[in-house]
């Protein structure tokens, strides 16, 4: 028989230092760039004065630089609280792909109490009005999905996934219904057009000089460390971890499971409707596709980070750099757009995972060739 | 050398990351000839045989088959070469029959199923004296037939030389006998057969000779008509071992708890206890034999409160049990600990620190909302301590440990929490002698402390020397229960099999039923 013996072989690291992770995913950004480099150059265009436009988001030279940074925030606050909810759920393996649908039930609920009660209420509390209504219509679109899993077993990811495209449509109806009953629209407008928003529930400001800081930026940050805080010190953090690695062994230990997974799912898809709602008074006006997508990108987001809060952070910043990044530098070359950040963003998930093989395992030479002979 | 070897491995290698699972490994079979590999736990036998059924390569050495260099790639290669293994978990397709299973991999067969494939293989079996129904589903199969299946499997691929992993470790007394028959016939016909075990007794009984690891290191081969088992335990552990359990008597109190007349289904909805009686007292060990799979886990799953019942008493202390949640039944002091074959499924959470497995019972218990790893962690050191738990820190996920450190880890924190009813069930599954010693002393610590003990085990060895009193299930019914002391493993094993019925040797006592029982005790002091 011949004798073929690989070259290399694979071996288990027994150690796992956070260095070194941290090294192969700065490594896994600059081979993206890099791949990115190729397609900008193949296309014409000049990698690193793009790379350098993208970076920097078109902030420095432009005539209202606050207003980027404004503009950043509201595209980074949605996705950080979206991952930081999904990661909630996720840490339980409870495989919540409906944040898109969440999200868009939040905006519809706050949207909803904006419409009606807008023009009673006082700016701050409308805002925390719309924030309540968000979370719990948003919440509770989660939690059906949960509850069904509790009573029959069924498959949550079936069932999230196609809840999206149930709020989805909904939200369409919404839209683009003229009728005298459909309170969203606007009455002046011919066609169906969403109505602005009345002026008590436009999300509060502070202003700091020229720069108005958006109100939801703290929230969301304040959501961080309660998160973190919440999964690794509190007893209900603790239940989310047991359940999630075996729920034989949480029955076992005395937990109700399926009481866990309806609160922590409620939590998780709550959250992802307040993030919807913070939007929504952001935006000061209603959208029939208000998600920007980030019940996706949160996916992608939270597994990144590997469910650790404050590898959240760090990767939503960097996609959300990405994605508006692209957006401002493509304004400057008509061969590129913002989907160029959307395939940055899969070249780097891609290299990530790779670069996490290396963190796990190394390969070495086959040593010794006495078995060759 | 007057006969050529059938197998040959020289200096063979192999490490995992920096731990050497096997250093310069000799080993060699004749032709007709049974070779037992000894070891404990992590020594390395299952290692060295994956080399020879193509799963892992060795780093260095070579393997010699009928004494020609071989390189084997690949479990195809080694079918090629006539190397055939039966793993200890069985490699069958369930849903198929026993004809279609060895058919499936078969490269002479063809990519269709043809119709006389029924005859053919079972010619085949008959040839070598195997009776199989080769129409068979396997899931329709008991544990022995799924074995006798993979033999068939084996020799059908042309196998002459014959691995077996652990083969014994599922079967009655009577079914290992079959095999042990089996194994002679194949012998006699001039197969080199390997057998793992970790039965001393077996070794003796089956083979000619024993190759004996010790932490991946090739200690010795002797012939098994020159040994004993005393010797072979030694050359294991690498220093003398006293082989003998202890039973300590203990004056024994009133029934902890009593089962009268319990009924269970299992997650199919069939019957898998069957009115069922028998009563634990404090300072006694109660041993629960019977086949894998005849209740044993409905049962311990009912106890603790993780299965509903059909019709039956459950009396702890004169208090019913019966649709109390886990957590009333566990603050009664009544702990439960199920090593499933996996080792990790129930009882311990497999990717969380030693800590906090320590504290998945009391987490709940501490002030505030939030969780106590101050005390957790301390009680990790001293569990750690006190069972000498072989690990890096007390923030290890448990999944890490090895399985004797994994089952420390359980036990641990089930004695830690000061129980008065253990149940337990395969505590010492698939560890090796130090271990298994290990948990019966901490067992019998428990006993001395009064505390009663339902031991649910596969060993009837072990049983034997341990247990009090044994209980046999056959089918989920009693088939009696007898004092250990006075009971053989033919017995036991008849037992077992629903040959012997000894539920009603006593007429005046049923047997299960306690003179001293506690049931109706409540409703009296009412009246």
């Amino acid at each position: 028989m011949k004798n073929r013996q690989p070259l290399f072989h694979v071996v288990k690291r027994e150690d796992s230092r956070p260095g070194r992770q941290l090294l192969a995913y700065v490594t896994a950004v600059v081979l993206a760039l890099a791949v990115g480099a190729v397609l900008l150059a193949v296309q014409g265009v000049e990698p690193l004065t793009f790379y350098k436009q993208m970076l920097t988001m078109g902030i420095p030279g432009s005539r209202y630089p606050w207003r980027a940074v404004e503009n950043f925030i509201k595209l980074f606050v949605p996705l950080l609280i979206v991952s930081l909810a999904l990661a909630l759920a996720f840490k339980m393996r409870f495989w919540n792909i409906g944040g898109e649908g969440q999200f868009i039930m939040g905006a519809f609920w706050a949207g909803f109490a904006a419409m009606k009660l807008g023009e009673i209420l006082p700016k701050p509390a409308m805002v925390l009005v719309m924030a309540l209504c968000g979370a719990v219509g948003g919440g509770i679109y989660g939690l059906f999905a949960a509850a069904l899993k509790v009573r029959f077993g069924t498959n949550e990811t079936l069932l999230t996934l196609m809840l999206n495209y149930i709020a989805l449509y909904f939200l369409q109806f919404f839209a683009e219904t003229k009728a005298p009953w459909n309170f969203f629209l606007d009455p002046e407008s011919a066609r169906p057009k969403f109505a602005k928003f009345p002026a008590g529930a436009q999300m509060v400001t502070v202003p700091i000089g020229p720069f108005n800081l958006n109100l939801s930026l703290v929230a969301a940050l304040a959501l961080c460390v309660l998160i973190f805080v919440y999964l690794n010190y509190t007893k209900r953090g603790y239940e989310i971890s047991v359940v999630g690695d075996s729920p034989n062994t949480a029955r076992y230990a005395g937990m109700r499971v399926g009481r866990i997974v309806l609160r922590t799912i409620f939590l998780s898809a709550a959250l992802i409707g307040m993030a919807g709602a913070f939007h929504m008074s952001s935006a000061g006006v209603m959208s029939a596709s208000p998600t920007n997508d980030v019940g996706w990108t949160g996916i992608v987001v939270a597994w990144l980070a590997k469910l650790n809060t404050l590898g959240i952070l760090a990767a939503a910043l960097l996609i959300t750099v990405l994605q508006f990044g692209c957006q401002t530098a493509s304004a400057a070359y008509p061969a590129i757009d913002a989907n160029f950040a959307n395939l940055l963003q899969g070249v780097i998930l891609f290299i990530v995972l790779a670069a996490d093989f290396f963190t796990r395992f190394r390969l070495v030479r086959r040593a010794g060739k006495e078995a060759v002979k | 050398m007057d006969q050529q070897y059938a197998i040959e491995m020289r200096g063979i290698c192999k490490s995992f990351g920096s731990v050497a699972a096997n250093k310069d490994i000799d080993l060699s079979v004749k032709p007709g000839e049974i070779l037992a590999l000894l070891g404990e736990n992590g020594s390395g036998k299952t290692t060295l045989m994956n080399m020879l059924s193509g799963i892992y390569k060795p780093d260095s050495g070579s393997i010699f088959v009928d004494g020609r260099e071989v390189s084997i790639n690949s479990p195809e290669d080694a079918k090629k070469l006539g190397i055939g293994m039966v793993h200890q978990h069985f490699k069958l397709v369930d849903v198929f029959s026993a004809a279609d299973n060895i058919w499936l991999g078969d490269d002479k067969s063809g990519p269709l199923l043809k119709k006389d494939r029924y005859d053919v293989i079972r010619d085949m079996a008959k040839k070598f004296g195997f009776d199989i129904d080769p129409r068979k589903k396997v899931y329709n199969m008991a544990v022995s037939e799924k074995q006798t299946l993979e033999i068939v499997k084996v020799l059908y691929y042309g196998a002459r030389i014959i691995i077996l992993d652990e083969p014994t470790a599922v079967l009655t007394i009577q079914e290992t006998q079959k095999l042990f028959g089996v194994l002679r016939r194949m012998k006699a016909s001039g197969h080199a057969i390997i057998i793992i075990t970790h039965k001393l007794n077996e070794v003796l009984e089956i083979s000619d000779r024993v190759a004996i690891l010790r932490k991946g290191e090739y200690i010795c081969t002797v012939d098994t008509s020159a040994t004993n088992e005393q010797q072979l335990t030694e050359y294991m552990v690498g220093r003398k071992v006293e082989l003998n359990i202890d039973r300590p008597v203990v004056d024994k109190t009133r029934p902890l708890l009593e089962i009268r007349d319990l009924t269970i289904k299992n997650d199919e909805g069939a019957v898998a206890i069957d009115h069922v009686n028998f009563y634990i007292r404090g300072g006694e060990i109660l041993g629960v034999a019977g086949i894998a799979g005849c209740g044993q886990k409905e049962l311990c799953e009912a106890i603790a409160g993780l299965r509903p019942i059909e019709s039956g008493q459950m009396i702890h202390k004169g208090d019913n049990i019966v649709g109390l949640p886990p957590k009333a039944i566990l603050e009664k002091g009544i702990s439960m600990s199920f090593i499933p074959e996996d080792r990790l499924g129930m009882g311990l959470a497999p990717s969380m620190s030693i800590t906090d497995n320590m504290l998945l019972k009391k987490y709940d218990q501490a002030k505030g909302p939030f969780v106590d790893r101050k005390t957790g962690r301390a009680e990790a050191k001293q569990v750690i301590a006190d069972l000498e738990i072989v690990t890096p820190s007390t923030e290890t996920p448990v999944r890490r440990l090895s399985g004797g450190n994994v089952q420390k880890v359980l036990l641990g924190r089930e004695i830690k929490a000061g129980p008065n009813v253990i149940v337990t069930a395969y505590p010492v599954r698939g560890l090796d002698i130090n271990s298994s010693y290990a948990i019966y002393d901490i067992l019998n610590t428990q006993k001395k402390d009064g505390v009663g003990i339902l031991f649910v085990g596969e060993d009837l060895d072990v049983m034997l020397g341990l247990c009090d009193k044994i209980m046999v299930l056959c089918h989920g019914k009693v088939m009696g229960v007898v004092h250990a002391h006075k009971t053989t493993k033919e017995e036991l094993g008849l037992m077992m099999t629903g040959a012997l019925d000894l539920t009603h040797k006593y007429e005046d006592k049923p047997a299960g039923i306690a003179k001293d029982s506690r049931i109706g005790e409540n409703e009296e002091v009412e009246e």
